[in-house]
C-alpha cells in the first residue's frame, strides 16, 4: 500500500469517524488532513518566538491559582496558605468559595485528591518560577447570582436566564464546576507544549497536563456514570462544552460526555479527542476567552475580574 | 542558579518527600519477583513495609541517539500492543491486516487453545461503552502514527495478549501476585479482569509518552504527543477510578491493582515510578486515582523502564512478555534495571 492510500484510508476513517462519533465537526477535517501532512514536511511556523518559557509557565500558573481554590474551598473549605499567593503584578482575593457537603464519599475523595494536586501545581510552578513568579490575580468563584459560575452556567443553559449555578451546593453541581475547568486546563497545556524551548520545563508541562487529563477522566467518567440515572447531568455538560467551544472561536475544541452510537454499539465519549485520537489544544488567548467568559479581545472578566498576571493576558477575539 | 538546576532540585526534593508521605514505598526483591514469576510481591504487601534492594539507575537513552522516527516507531509499538487488546476486548477481532505492515519482522497477536483474545462478555454496560471508546482511541492512534510514519512506520512484531497459563497476562499476574505461582489470569474472562489487564497497559502508556516527549525535535511531533499522552491519561483515570468505585465493594480489585502497580515498580529499576489506587495516610485509606510525585507531576519512564515493563524484565534483553519478539525499530532493549 502506498503513502497516499494510506492516507486515503485514513482520511476515510476520520469520515466515518466523525460521522459516527460526533455530533458536528466544523472545521477539524480540513485541519486534521493538513496537521499530517505538515507532520512529514515542516515544524510550526515560530511566531511565537517572542514568548518566553517563564511567560507560559506565568500563564500556566493563574490557571492553577484559580484549579486549586476552587477545589480547596470545595473540599477543605479553606484557600491557598498566604504565602502562595504573593508575586509580581497586582495580587488579588479570592471572591466566593466553600465546602461542599458531600453526599458521595467518593466524590469526596476525589475532590480531597483533585484539591491536594492542584495545590501541589501552584507550589512547583512558583517554585520553578522563583522571583519571576506572578501573583495570584484577583479571582471570583463564587456561587452567587453575580458568580462567575452562574454567568458560565447561564451562557451555557445550564440555568435560566435569571438562575444562579452554586457548585457548592450539591455533588452534582460540584462535578459540573468542576468539568468547567478540567478539559480547558488539557488542553491549555498542550497548546502550550510546542511553545516550551527548555526540555526540562517541557517534561514537566507535560506531567501537569497528563495530571489534568487523569482529571478531567476522573471528573467525566463520574458525571457519565451518575447521568445514566440523572441524564440532566450529561445534558448539563454538553451545554457547557458547547458553550467553552462558542467562546474560543470556530475550531471545534470540545465534546461534552453524551454517548454515541457506532455500528450499532453505544460508545461512551468520556475523552474528548479528534479523529486521530488527539486531544485537542488551545491557545492561551483561547483559553482567555473561556476563563473571562468572552469570546472578545479582553484582558479581563468571569474567573478572573481583573484579568490574569503576566504578559499573556489578552483573550483572542473570535 | 540556574533554572534548570533549580527545578531540578525542586524535583528531587519532593520526590523524596513524597516517598514518605504520598505512597507505601515498597521496593521488591524483584529480580525474583517479575522475572521469574514466582516470589510473591503480595507476600511483602503490608504497608510501610519496605525492602531496599540497591539497584543501579537506569541508564537513560541518550538523547541525541534517537531520531524522531526511533520515538514515533517506538510509541506505534505500544499502540499496537493497546490497540490490539481493546479491539479483541471489545469486539472480538484485532486489528485491521493493513494496519499491521511495515518496516521489521511483521509478527501475530499469538491465540492459545484456551483463554486466546476475544470478546469480553460484559456485564456492566458501561464497562463495555468504555472498552469500545478506548478501542476506538487506540485504534486512532495506530493509524496516525503509522500516517505520520509514512514509509518508515515498522510492522507490528509478534504480540501475546493470550490469557492462558503460557500468556504474558498470566505471567504479569504471578509476577504480581494476583494469582498464584501456578495461577492462572484470563483477562477475557470478566468486567474486572477486564479492567485490570486495561491497568497493566495504561499508566505505563502515560509514562512512555511523557518519557518520549522531550525525546522529539520537532515541534509539531511534540505536540501530537502530548496529545496522545493525554489521550492516554484521560484512559487511564477512567480505568483507575472504575476499578476503584468498583473496589469499594470487592475489595480485591483494588488490592489487585495495588500488585500490578508495585509489580510494574519493580521491574523498571530503583526509581519509585507507579502508585496504586489507594493510599494510606495516619491510618486512612483513600483514593490515589493520579499517579504523580508530590509535585503532582505524572511521572517519566524512559524507552528503556517502558520495555523492562512490556518484556516483563528487568535486564537488558530484547524481548519476552507481551512482545515474545521484540520490538521492530532500532529502539528495542530493555534498560539494565536490576
Amino acid at each position: 500500500m502506498t503513502e497516499s492510500e494510506q492516507l486515503l484510508d485514513a482520511l476515510d476513517a476520520r469520515v466515518e469517524r466523525r460521522n459516527h462519533r460526533r455530533d458536528f465537526f466544523k472545521t477539524a477535517i480540513g485541519a486534521a488532513a493538513a496537521g499530517v501532512t505538515a507532520f512529514s514536511l515542516t515544524s510550526k511556523a515560530g511566531a511565537q518566538s517572542t514568548i518566553t518559557d517563564a511567560d507560559i509557565l506565568n500563564f500556566a500558573l493563574n490557571l492553577e491559582y484559580l484549579e486549586a481554590q476552587f477545589y480547596a474551598f470545595a473540599a477543605n473549605g479553606t484557600g491557598l496558605a498566604s504565602s502562595q499567593l504573593t508575586g509580581t503584578g497586582t495580587q488579588g482575593a479570592v471572591t466566593g468559595g466553600k465546602q461542599v457537603t458531600f453526599t458521595d464519599p467518593v466524590v469526596a475523595s476525589y475532590a480531597r485528591e483533585i484539591a491536594a494536586d492542584e495545590a501541589a501545581h501552584v507550589a512547583f510552578l512558583r517554585t520553578a518560577l522563583g522571583s519571576s513568579a506572578v501573583a495570584q490575580p484577583a479571582i471570583n468563584i463564587s456561587g452567587d447570582a453575580n458568580g462567575a459560575f452562574t454567568a458560565a452556567a447561564r451562557a451555557a443553559g445550564v440555568v435560566g436566564a435569571n438562575g444562579t449555578f452554586d457548585p457548592y451546593a450539591s455533588d452534582e453541581n460540584f462535578l459540573l464546576g468542576a468539568y468547567i475547568f478540567e478539559d480547558v486546563g488539557v488542553t491549555a497545556y498542550k497548546g502550550a507544549s510546542p511553545l516550551v524551548s527548555n526540555k526540562t520545563f517541557l517534561q514537566a508541562a507535560a506531567g501537569i497536563l497528563a495530571v489534568e487529563a487523569y482529571h478531567a477522566a476522573i471528573v467525566r467518567g463520574t458525571l457519565y456514570a451518575k447521568g445514566i440515572q440523572t441524564p440532566a447531568l450529561i445534558t448539563a455538560a454538553g451545554q457547557i462544552s458547547d458553550a467553552r467551544d462558542s467562546l474560543d472561536g470556530s475550531s471545534d475544541l470540545d465534546q461534552g460526555i453524551a454517548a454515541q452510537t457506532i455500528n450499532g454499539q453505544t460508545v461512551s465519549n468520556i475523552v474528548p479527542l479528534d479523529t486521530n485520537g488527539i486531544a485537542y489544544s488551545r491557545s492561551p488567548a483561547q483559553v482567555l476567552n473561556i476563563v473571562y467568559l468572552n469570546r472578545a479581545s479582553v484582558t479581563l472578566g468571569g474567573f478572573f475580574p481583573a484579568g490574569v498576571n503576566g504578559t499573556l493576558r489578552a483573550s483572542a477575539a473570535n | 542558579m540556574s533554572e534548570e538546576r533549580f527545578i531540578l532540585d525542586v524535583i528531587e526534593e519532593a520526590s523524596a518527600k513524597r516517598r514518605a508521605d504520598r505512597r507505601r514505598f515498597m521496593r521488591m526483591a524483584a529480580g525474583a519477583g517479575a522475572v521469574g514469576g514466582l516470589a510473591m510481591l503480595g507476600a511483602c504487601n503490608g504497608d510501610d513495609e519496605v525492602i531496599v534492594v540497591p539497584t543501579p539507575t537506569p541508564t537513560a537513552t541518550a538523547t541525541g541517539s534517537v531520531t524522531d522516527a526511533d520515538v514515533l516507531n517506538f510509541a506505534l509499538q505500544l499502540e499496537y500492543l493497546e490497540a490490539q487488546f481493546y479491539s479483541y476486548a471489545a469486539f472480538g477481532t484485532g486489528l485491521n491486516a493493513s494496519l499491521q505492515t511495515g518496516i521489521g519482522t511483521q509478527g501475530s497477536v499469538a491465540t492459545g487453545s484456551s483463554g486466546q483474545p476475544r470478546q469480553v462478555a460484559f456485564q456492566d454496560p458501561i464497562v463495555a461503552q468504555y472498552a469500545r471508546e478506548i478501542a476506538y482511541d487506540e485504534i486512532a492512534h495506530v493509524t496516525f502514527l503509522r500516517n505520520a510514519l509514512g514509509s518508515a512506520a515498522v510492522a507490528q512484531p509478534a504480540i501475546n495478549l493470550s490469557g492462558d497459563a503460557n500468556g504474558a497476562f498470566t505471567a504479569a499476574a504471578r509476577a504480581a501476585g494476583v494469582v498464584t505461582s501456578t495461577g492462572t489470569f484470563d483477562p477475557y474472562a470478566s468486567d474486572e479482569n477486564f479492567l485490570l489487564a486495561a491497568y497493566i497497559f495504561e499508566d505505563v502508556g502515560v509514562t512512555a509518552y511523557m518519557g518520549g516527549v522531550t525525546l522529539l525535535s520537532n515541534k509539531t511531533f511534540v505536540e501530537a504527543a502530548a496529545g496522545i499522552h493525554a489521550a492516554e491519561a484521560y484512559h487511564a483515570g477512567l480505568v483507575r477510578s472504575v476499578i476503584y468505585r468498583k473496589g469499594l465493594t470487592n475489595g480485591t480489585l483494588i488490592t489487585a491493582a495495588n500488585q500490578i502497580s508495585d509489580a510494574r515498580d519493580s521491574l523498571d529499576g530503583s526509581t519509585d515510578l507507579d502508585q496504586g489506587i489507594t493510599v494510606t495516610a495516619s491510618g486512612v485509606t483513600s483514593a490515589n486515582i493520579v499517579p504523580a510525585d508530590s509535585n503532582a507531576i505524572a511521572f517519566a519512564r524512559t524507552p528503556g523502564q517502558v520495555l523492562n515493563v512490556v518484556y516483563l524484565n528487568k535486564a537488558a534483553v530484547t524481548g519476552g512478555g507481551f512482545f515474545p519478539s521484540g520490538l521492530n525499530g532500532n529502539v528495542r532493549t530493555s534498560a539494565a534495571s536490576g
